[in-house]
């Protein structure tokens, strides 16, 4: 080891029984089932370590992070900075891509994206986890009923059901509610049956949040019926750790709502992401041990086998690590690029499927935004506290989808998303400032004076912005990918990522049918007419997708010609060769993918060590 | 998190600006001051002139870097007026006063002592400017934190690399340089931007107005710079083609209202005119109390209700908002609304 870039037990030799690449939701809870398990992890993180002292047997110092609007929205503190790892984007295979600032770029810092997310961890639905059958079924038994990218519509997507049912993941899901504290009210009616209860009531609703939920309340969808808000659960403490987990590593305290949570790392550790909660264990068991700044630029491989990954430390030296088995958790993009990068004269480690890479899944986000003529002071909250499920298109108890009447009295299904409350953080430089002086045309005369000085004293985007984001379920689409762009590097010289982007008619023409009731529902919130608006979506606009829901590309299934990876996780090229991140997601859903990234995770690690979950 | 998307429009006020300004016109001039130059050089006694301006520069530079500085007396009159135009004072202070000039040569000499931290990231968690939670009874303790966020944080080795590249430019940092062939060139440095662009405002000033621009009359400060602003600096490609007036509204911004610790904001000025909290780690808004086993608000800072001052006994009354504000949320409305949806 060529620098003190390291975490855990220095005393661990190699090779290890296993090595991680990612410390992430994914990567934290691989190496916290594998330690306890008694096995010997090394966790090769790309990103910096905000979190000093994090393997000391003393109680958790408090991290790095801070109320800094500089620090994380402009200056990419943990965020993958686009002039080091720039990616490039296009929208169709016959272009070949141009530079963007900011690619679906996620955190890179020990315990991963999640610390930087606001935390939020609905479950998927039972039939999420059969959707392609559900809708085909539904099909055949639905005379009119037609579905982009099913039936004669199939070659256009990609769908396919998961290897395993909600009911094979519920034990995992219970187990990551424990691990990461979700707390929530257990109000959507659209969720399906879970057998514990949430860990902790929610927290105090934020002001804007509470009124978009009185208005929903005042909707009326056909076949819905009224709209049914929900509290949004949040893998966030409402009360002390130790209340809901007597076992924590650390009495961690309840949550003071102040606000910087979307796109800020917690300062007072009261967001359980992976760092506090499973790396922090994995650490204190003894079998762990992780290198952050450490880059892994190829996996070494002989047929079958890996035998080591080659990485840069934080000092720029080239290192490499060996262990008997390998577990990609770098999240679904870099891990399909790692495996690219990882053969480049041949298809790609482990593409004997040709689907390394392909599948690439965002959601749809699909915005509803308002003006309230009140201040909303989104500063003071943890971003999302409310929102509805009824535009996932699904029936209560989420095990069958619903089948609307469309205007002309045909059936129709539309498998839209979870909707958060959400408004501006009230981040004076980025969410009102720079909007108007960098985006908007400069002969409104904003671009400085008192007029600018005006509308930032009012916060006309800061503090009076509010509205609905649909996370949409997206159809997976093989042409919808990841692959090398070699005409730029990164700065540890490897090839950057490409991706590739297109809508499917799956998810705009859902987008279509619930835009009419998202505008409704801010009127009913208090929103003027006016001031009422759809914004201009990423496809629309010809850029990347905004979403850091990234999902795909190592797609998860029992068929070695379709899939990638078995539903153990495991490649099917290879012997001990995993994936344990978004990647091996077959379908999106329509609700935020952490909290099943992590249940995906559980199963998989359990699997390997041979234990069961915790309840 | 609610992210507002818009299309985007070039920047700009679209005023004309004299041809011999205009970015595109300035190699034309520079190679023409340079023959200028040379003749008055050779023609009279300037010879003693250009032989002190040299060091004089020097010197000025040297002296800069005595007060921790990197601008002349003279670039920082500049600079300063420009961000005062940018943000004016009235009632309010302008940038200025909030100490935004300082907070941008704190940015551009954020690796000058050899012996500090890089000031880039400052640090974590806390300042001192809030209590912390009193959990048994759900009230603000009556401690407080010491100040963690003036200890600035080591960037990673990539992340001063980066930093260095975007402050002395990719082609002078070892391993910046990686895309500069498939971009076209380098990243110019801010320093540069920053020399290059505070010189070229006060000779515009002084072959418009006569004077250099700190010392005009402010309405003429404004009309020159709507003039800079419409075609005198050139759009920088690698920096999303953003000029040097965008440059500095933008560092003007971060200058006014980012956390104190990184030099501007003065006495939080900043976020008082904006009715904002700012950082508030580690009290936050609401307390839980492990006696009544839930949570209370801040009376004065509420969470789940309307300001104080927007209710009147009890009645939602919204404060008014400027024309500017409303009319920021029509046009980004009417933006939007070019999508037709």
């Amino acid at each position: 080891m060529a620098n003190d870039d390291v975490l855990g037990n220095l005393t661990l030799t190699e090779p290890f029984d296993f090595c991680i690449i990612g410390s992430g939701a994914g990567g934290g809870t691989a190496a916290h089932v594998l330690t306890a398990a008694g096995k010997s992890v090394l966790v090769l993180e790309a990103g910096g370590n905000p979190f000093p002292g994090l393997d000391q047997s003393a109680p958790l110092p408090f991290p790095l992070h801070s109320n800094d609007e500089l620090k994380y929205s402009l200056r990419s503190f943990i965020k993958q900075d686009p002039f080091l790892e720039p990616r490039t984007f296009r929208t169709v295979t016959s272009d070949a891509g141009a530079l963007m600032g900011d690619v679906n770029t996620l955190p890179k810092a020990v315990g991963g994206a999640f610390q930087h997310a606001d935390a939020k961890t609905p479950r998927f639905n039972a039939v999420d986890f059969h959707l392609k059958s559900a809708v085909e079924a539904l099909i055949a038994r639905t005379p009119g009923l037609t579905v982009p990218g099913f039936g004669a519509d199939a070659a256009s997507a990609n769908f396919a059901d998961w290897p395993f049912t909600y009911a094979d993941l519920e034990p995992f899901y219970v187990e990551a509610e424990l691990l990461y504290g979700v707390q929530g009210d257990g109000d959507n009616i659209y969720e399906s049956q879970r057998s514990h209860p949430y860990r902790m009531p929610a927290g105090v609703g934020m002001y804007f949040a509470l009124l978009l939920a009185d208005g929903a309340k005042r909707v009326t969808v056909p076949g819905i019926g009224a709209l049914n808000p929900h509290t949004y659960p949040a893998a966030i403490n409402s009360r002390f750790a130790r209340s809901y987990d007597p076992s924590a590593p650390d009495d961690r305290p309840p949550c003071v709502d102040c606000g910087l949570c979307s796109g800020f790392g917690c300062p007072n550790n009261s967001k359980n992401s992976p760092a506090v909660t499973t790396l922090r264990r994995a650490l204190l068991s003894g079998n762990c041990q992780l290198r952050y700044n450490a880059v892994v630029t190829r996996l070494i491989f002989n047929g079958r086998v890996v035998s080591a990954a080659e990485y840069v430390d934080g000092a720029g030296n080239l290192q490499t690590a060996s262990a008997h088995n390998f577990i990609l958790a770098a999240s679904a993009i870099e891990s399909a690029r790692l495996c690219l990068l990882s053969d480049p004269t041949g298809p790609g480690l482990g593409n004997a499927s040709g689907q390394v890479g392909q599948n690439l899944m965002f959601h749809l986000q699909n915005n509803v935004n308002g003006f309230l003529p009140q201040r909303v002071h989104g500063q003071r909250g943890r971003a999302v506290t409310h929102g509805i499920s009824d535009f996932r298109g699904v029936m209560p108890g989420g095990e069958e989808i619903r089948v609307f009447t469309d205007a002309s009295g045909n059936p129709r299904v539309a498998l839209g998303g979870i909707c958060e409350f959400g408004a501006s953080q009230g981040q004076p430089i980025t969410e009102d400032g720079s909007v108007y002086t960098q985006q908007l045309p400069g002969n409104l005369g904003l671009r400085f004076g008192i007029h600018l000085k005006n509308a930032i004293r009012d916060g006309a985007l800061g503090q009076h912005l509010l509205g609905l984001t649909m996370q949409a379920e997206d159809a997976p689409q093989r042409t919808n990918a990841v692959d090398l762009d070699g005409r730029y590097t990164d700065v540890y010289g490897r090839p950057v990522a490409r991706i590739t982007y297109s809508s499917h008619a799956f998810e705009t023409e859902t987008r279509k049918f619930y835009l009419p009731y998202m505008k409704q529902v801010c009127a009913q919130a208090g929103v003027p007419s006016g001031k009422i608006f759809v914004a201009p979506n990423d496809y629309t606009l010809v850029g990347p997708p905004s979403s850091r829901h990234i999902m795909g590309t190592l797609r998860m299934g029992s068929d070695p010609a379709a899939s990638v990876v078995d539903p153990g996780g495991r490649f099917h090229d290879l012997d001990n060769l995993y994936a344990c991140d978004g990647s091996v997601f077959p379908t999106a859903s329509g609700y935020n993918p952490t909290l099943t990234i992590i249940a995906v995770a559980l199963r998989i690690a359990h699997g390997l060590a041979g234990t069961a979950p915790a309840t | 998190m609610l992210q507002l998307k818009l299309p985007r429009v070039p920047a700009g006020s679209g005023a004309p600006l004299p041809p011999e300004w205009r970015w595109e016109n300035d190699a034309a001039r520079r190679s023409a001051v340079v023959l200028l130059g040379r003749r008055e050089f050779l023609k009279a006694a300037t010879i003693l002139l250009a032989a002190l301006a040299v060091p004089v520069t020097r010197a000025r530079r040297a002296l800069a870097r005595v007060r921790g500085g990197f601008f002349t007396a003279q670039e920082l009159a500049t600079l300063e007026a420009l961000v005062d135009r940018i943000l004016p004072p009235d009632h309010d202070p302008g940038a200025k006063a909030l100490g935004a000039a300082a907070y941008i040569e704190g940015l551009l000499t954020a690796f000058d002592d050899p012996g500090r931290v890089a000031r880039i990231f400052a640090g974590g968690p806390f300042s001192n400017r809030n209590a912390f939670p009193d959990n048994k009874k759900g009230k603000p303790s009556r401690k407080r934190p010491k100040n963690d966020l003036k200890n600035f944080i080591p960037p990673t080795r990539v992340q001063e690399l980066r930093w260095r590249a975007e402050l002395f430019g990719s082609d002078q940092v070892p391993g910046a340089a990686f895309n500069d062939a498939a971009l076209g060139g380098p990243l110019v440095g801010l320093r540069q931007i920053y020399r290059d662009g505070l010189k070229k405002v006060d000779d515009m000033a002084t072959a418009m107005s006569g004077k250099s621009y700190a010392k005009l009359p402010p309405a003429e400060q404004d009309q020159l710079l709507v003039l800079f602003d419409a075609g005198a600096f050139q759009p920088d490609a690698r920096r999303g083609g953003l000029t040097f007036i965008s440059i500095v509204i933008e560092h003007t911004l971060e200058g006014c209202f980012a956390l104190p610790e990184y030099g501007g904001n003065r006495g939080r000025r900043g976020w008082k005119m904006l009715g904002l909290e700012g950082d508030n780690q580690p009290l936050g808004f609401s307390i839980y109390s492990e006696a009544k086993d839930g949570y209370n608000e801040r009376a004065h800072h509420p969470m789940s209700t309307a300001n104080p001052d927007e209710l009147r006994h009890g009645v939602l009354t919204p404060r008014p908002i400027s024309t500017d504000a409303s009319g920021i949320q029509d046009s980004i409305i009417m933006l939007a609304g070019l999508f037709g949806e």
